[in-house]
């Protein structure tokens, strides 16, 4: 599902991010990618998103060889994939249905399952009962998961959850990874970035990558 | 093409939000380029009725040729005649002296009481002579071989200043059209480039998710469009009543100037106004995203 090999990445300031790494990431699986921050996590996010182009080094995406992808093929690729992003990028103006709808509105998804579906995820989420509220009236952890909840209603086959937990009180942060690690199943894989490796249950996780200063220092868990 | 139209309600919704975002600044630019499309509507409106006055005037385009007192009557028909057969002449008719007389005092109206004080009438006969302006000179050097004729008077020279001004006019119509277009494109595009940069964020999440461009950008095509069509519209309202108010002051001092209908003519400007205003208005917008994703 995901490849990298001797994976590169150096921003146009000079800073390296990456400085070859490699792994395999398989279908239906749930990794935990951690480290401190600035590490690379990020970097390493942006370059499975399309958000940056390899340095040097072989990464393949679902099937997207990432360094010579064209534009179409990085939104193809960006439309099979669920992210939560750190910022969690929700619409401020628009309530929670809305935030979650926007995400299918360019899927192959039927129109008439955009509101049953994000009703069902906000649901799944424990937001029913703010479907209505404006993103910019919700906490921060109920607007991390409305995010949540519009990466599964696209049906991806890759869940990339980027520092999930950050600004979260213990309690939400647990929940918040709970939902993730119950979001993995045989067709869809899970990714998840955080620094906080306490929260984290290792038993659920197939692997669990330590990222720092750009290297992989520890690459193991549970399947690996 | 589908996920256009399941998602134009959306589209719409999008559009008045990004209008909203910036009140008095698209209120302002709404205003400017309504003024723009009127003055615009003004000049195509004069545009038109000079091309009608033209038009009308080169129908109508006669000689009338005058002759010597010694010719009689049947000798006044043959001559008309022999007029019709010469090339570019439509019709040729004789005008009697009280003819000439009558249509004068039809022209003075109540001034013609002037006309009283001449002992006898002062008008003489002539032959009325429909003409193909094309040929006109012809007509004239032919006329003029003819004997018995004394002189011939045509408004020729009448005519050709009134092209003199439409060609002037519409050179001055076309220098500015293309002002106001121009003027119109870059207000548009720079709408459409201030509502991307306040949305930015939101741009880029939807990239992040993998919207299609055409998706990102048809909120902000249909705010070019709102403002530059919903300005033409009120522009053509506002044409429209110039338009009653100039035919009003008109109908008084020349009732017999030949103007389009006021109906045809606020029809015409309407349909041309608005015309402009959906091209510029895609265009406008179409150049605002274009600028924005290459700055």
């Amino acid at each position: 599902m995901i490849t990298a090999e001797n994976l590169k990445l150096q921003y146009t300031d000079g800073t390296e991010a990456l400085k070859g790494i490699d792994f395999q990431i398989n279908k239906g699986e749930l990794v935990y990618i951690t480290g401190p921050s600035g590490s690379g996590k990020t970097s390493l996010i942006k370059l499975i998103m399309g958000e940056e182009k390899p340095t040097s080094g072989q990464l393949k995406v679902l099937e997207h060889t990432m360094k010579t992808e064209n534009p179409q093929g990085i939104r193809d690729l960006r439309q099979k994939i669920g992210p939560v992003f750190q910022e969690l990028k929700l619409i401020n103006g628009r309530t929670s249905l809305e935030n979650v709808m926007l995400g299918m509105r360019f899927l192959s998804i039927p129109r008439n399952q955009w509101k049953i579906k994000a009703t069902e995820a906000l649901d799944k989420v424990r937001l029913g009962h703010k479907i209505l509220a404006k993103a910019e009236n919700l906490s921060w952890g109920e607007r991390q998961r409305v995010a949540i909840a519009r990466a599964i209603t696209r049906k991806p086959r890759l869940i990339l959850a980027d520092e999930p937990t950050g600004n979260l009180d213990v309690e939400n942060a647990v929940n918040i990874l709970n939902i993730l690690n119950s979001l993995r199943d045989e067709e869809t894989t899970v990714i998840i970035t955080t620094h906080a490796t306490h929260l984290i249950d290792e038993t659920a996780a197939t692997q669990l990558m330590h990222i720092e200063n750009g290297l992989i220092h520890l690459n193991g868990g549970s399947h690996s | 093409m589908k996920t256009i139209i399941v998602n134009l309600g959306y589209f719409i919704k999008e559009s008045f939000i990004t209008l909203k975002t910036n009140r008095l600044s698209n209120f302002l630019s709404f205003v400017s380029i309504t003024l723009a499309f009127f003055l615009l509507a003004l000049v195509i409106t004069t545009w038109i009725v000079s091309l009608q006055i033209i038009d009308v005037l080169e129908q109508e385009a006669e000689f009338n040729v005058f002759f010597h007192e010694a010719v009689d009557e049947p000798s006044r028909i043959l001559m008309a005649e022999s007029i019709s057969d010469i090339s570019g002449v439509v019709s040729t008719r004789v005008v009697g002296e009280a003819e000439a007389l009558q249509r004068m005092e039809e022209i003075l109206g109540e001034e013609a009481q002037v006309l009283a004080y001449f002992d006898e009438n002062p008008f003489d006969a002539f032959i009325e002579v429909k003409v193909d302006l094309a040929q006109s000179e012809a007509i004239i050097a032919a006329l003029q071989e003819i004997p018995d004729v004394r002189s011939i008077r045509d408004n020729q020279q009448v005519l050709d200043q009134i092209r003199n001004i439409t060609r002037i006019q519409q050179f001055l119509g076309t220098l500015f059209i293309v002002a106001a277009g121009a003027a119109t494109l870059v207000v548009i595009s720079h709408i459409i480039r201030q509502g991307i940069y306040h949305n930015r964020e939101q741009i880029n999440t939807l990239r992040l998710l993998g919207a299609p461009e055409s998706f990102i950008a048809l909120p902000f095509l249909l705010v070019g469009l709102v403002m530059t069509v919903g300005g033409g519209l009120l522009a053509s309202i506002m044409t429209g009543a110039a338009i009653n108010m100039g035919y009003a002051q008109m109908s008084g001092p020349i009732p017999y100037l030949p103007l389009p209908t006021q109906v045809v003519l606020i029809r015409n400007t309407t349909f041309i106004i608005v015309f402009l205003s959906l091209l510029l208005g895609i265009g406008g917008s179409v150049m605002g995203l274009k600028t924005s994703k290459e700055s």
